[in-house]
């Protein structure tokens, strides 16, 4: 297993600039998340690494090897692809073998591999059989085994899980993590799914744009986004965006003075704060005469079954608000919403995070 | 009352329409098939089982004509010509094709002007085809000559040496069929997923081993139907031959076709031809029938 590591790594196609020089480093052993909306350059970012697309600038190493201009079978690197890319023509033991074949391995030490990582993936009884034979989730176990049967550098997985259906992807998105955690293995994974990324990564990389916005432990993703797309991208429902305009005693959202202690309105002060950032379980349904609270009407209620998302409407903007499961609010109702200012993000007017939230229930920030 | 029986009037009318309609629609193409296809194919039956004298029928000879086929050295001949003829033909066509193909299957400047410019021959006419190829072959004036003799050579004899005339003819059918080939697998290569092939070169292969491990494996079927669609259109090659060589020199370049029709329309055996092209028919059929045979049970491994 070895470190990743990209350095000013920049990808155009004619005038369209994927990646705009991309620096990015992932610790040996470790479990990355390149997180980002379709279009970002994860993918790309992906292939670089893998050698499938040449950078148009900058350097990529795998450990301390400069791997930029090395072809992929010289990487000493496995991949897992969206489609599972498995060999339509081969069984699944061939699959399976094929990388230590190609590099030469004899055949008994071959099935021996074979067997020992299909019966890691339980798919022993299937070695006979070819691809389309397969379920989609058994597929992918074969595509998995196919990348875990040599010992690379780093493994590297685009979207793997986002072919399967929803509760597959459940269960699979359980064994990649442990089958990771087990092997400690330096792993690459691309998602536009948070929660994947949230859930398996020890380090998410949120990207957009071509750019990385940040790269952090999943709980300080969550809790310091470092900006307004952070903070709106990851968290379901997203995070709550309202314009706040400082004022004496803190700021004004939505009409109402918000208090803010003195440390807290001195930074936001020194940054020119523009917005505030607020997330739904921040957030709680008030009585309408509740003092604090910003007064709105109800607009969507959906009973989750767990809990309660209400949309409510403010005089600034909608505002999604996570309330309990026994919530009985009905559309059009006056409400207030909640929250202490404490929790809150700010934001200035460039997007980035000026004042991260204090108050975080108990965690250390 | 009166509207009852009405409706059923109508009723029984639409049911007659729509039972009739089927067959209203199918007679036009029917009648063309039974008059272009089927009654030929009966007409060549019956004159194949017929003696023939200055082009009519005379008697009746059951399967005669048949078995005196195979004692036809003549036809065996013409027969093992067409044989090498379209096993050499085809399997040139099928490695040029299959070449041309993976090198077209890349991106560069010029590309598609190249893919244009490749599949020219086989649009030609055949006929002008073989008449541009006399014009190169010709021993006097033709190009292969003319060259030579810039270069300080002598005079080429192409036609008029059996061995050159049937590599000629080769040439020829490569020439405007490589095309076709090169066609049909460039769309079969274009068709193919490209993510085992990312796949193979993350897991170590270089571009021998993706050939031969992906490449060729997926392209099997592919390279089957074009064998056989060429194959069976090789073996009814006339046109070119009968404008180049009309099967000569002696029979270096008499195949199957050219013999049938000297024996028709030359020595008038109307009925011998006719005996001649049934079994050729059938040779082709059995041919084909294998082929995708042996294609399912690729097919289905």
């Amino acid at each position: 297993m070895s470190s990743v590591l990209y350095q000013k790594v920049v990808k155009s196609f004619g005038a369209l600039n994927v990646l705009r020089s991309l620096d990015l480093a992932v610790p040996d052993h470790k479990f990355l998340a390149l997180l980002g909306p379709s279009g970002c350059g994860k993918t790309t970012a992906l292939r670089i690494l893998a050698g499938l697309d040449m950078p148009t600038a900058g350097k990529v190493f795998i450990g301390e090897r400069d791997v930029t201009r090395l072809q992929p079978r010289d990487r000493d690197i496995a991949m897992v692809f969206q489609s599972y890319a498995l060999y339509p023509q081969m069984t699944v033991a061939e699959n399976i073998g094929y990388p230590l074949w190609i590099r030469g391995t004899p055949e008994a030490g071959r099935k021996a591999k074979i067997g020992e990582v299909a019966a890691v993936l339980e798919i022993g009884h299937l070695l006979d059989r070819r691809p389309r034979q397969l379920s989609g989730g058994q597929r992918q176990r074969v595509a998995l085994a196919r990348a875990i049967v040599r010992d690379p550098a780093a493994f590297l997985m685009d979207e793997p899980l986002s072919n399967l259906d929803a509760r597959l992807r459940l269960t699979m998105r359980g064994e990649i993590k442990r089958l990771c955690q087990r092997l400690s293995a330096t792993t690459i994974y691309v998602t536009h799914d948070q929660v994947e990324a949230l859930t398996m990564a020890d380090f998410v990389a949120v990207m957009h744009g071509g750019e990385l916005q940040q790269m952090a432990p999943p709980i300080e993703i969550y809790d310091r986004p470092a900006n307004r797309f952070v903070a709106t991208f990851v968290g379901n429902p997203p995070m709550n965006i309202l314009p706040a305009a400082l004022c004496e005693q803190g700021v004004i959202v939505a009409g109402k003075v918000v208090p803010l202690d003195a440390a807290r309105l001195a930074a936001c002060r020194a940054a020119s704060v523009a917005e505030i950032g607020l997330r739904p379980e921040d957030c709680s349904a008030a009585g309408v005469a509740t003092p604090d609270a910003l007064p709105g009407e109800i607009y969507v209620v959906e009973p989750m079954g767990n809990e309660t998302l209400v949309n409510v409407r403010l005089e600034a903007g909608n505002v999604q608000v996570r309330a309990g499961r026994d919530f009985r609010g009905v559309v059009g109702e006056s409400i207030g919403v909640a929250f202490d200012p404490a929790n809150a993000c700010f934001f200035n007017s460039d997007g980035l995070t000026a004042v991260h939230r204090v108050n975080n229930n108990g965690r250390v920030t | 009352m009166q509207t009852g029986m009405q409706a059923r009037k109508y009723r029984l009318q639409g049911a007659g329409l729509d039972l009739a309609l089927p067959y209203l629609m199918l007679a036009p193409g029917l009648t063309i098939v039974l008059g272009v296809l089927v009654y030929p194919l009966w007409d060549g039956l019956r004159a194949s089982t017929r003696a023939y004298r200055y082009g009519s029928p005379v008697s009746h000879v059951g399967f005669r004509n048949y078995v005196q086929l195979w004692s036809d050295a003549q036809f065996l001949n013409s027969l093992w010509v067409t044989v090498k003829f379209v096993a050499l033909s085809v399997s040139i066509e099928a490695v040029l094709g299959f070449a041309l193909a993976l090198f077209c299957l890349h991106e560069f400047r010029g590309i598609r002007l190249l893919r244009t410019v490749l599949i020219i021959p086989m649009v030609i006419t055949p006929v002008v085809v073989a008449i541009l190829f006399r014009l190169i072959y010709a021993s006097d004036a033709g190009m292969l000559t003319a060259l030579s003799e810039a270069m300080g050579g002598g005079g080429v004899q192409i036609l008029g040496n059996p061995l050159n005339a049937f590599i000629g003819l080769v040439v020829l059918d490569v020439w405007e069929w490589t095309p076709l080939m090169f066609l049909i697998l460039l769309a079969g290569l274009q068709s193919l997923p490209h993510e085992p092939f990312e796949a193979a070169r993350v897991d170590g292969a270089g571009s021998w081993r993706v050939f031969a491990d992906l490449t060729f494996p997926m392209m099997r079927p592919v390279l089957a139907v074009a064998i056989v669609l060429r194959t069976i259109d090789a073996f009814g090659t006339f046109d070119q031959v009968f404008v180049l060589t009309r099967g000569g020199p002696g029979e270096a370049t008499r195949l199957i076709s050219i013999y049938g029709y000297d024996t028709a329309f030359k020595f008038q055996q109307t009925g011998y031809a006719a005996a001649l092209f049934v079994t050729i028919g059938l040779v082709v059929l059995a041919l084909a029938f294998s082929a995708i045979r042996l294609l399912r049970r690729i097919d289905a491994s």
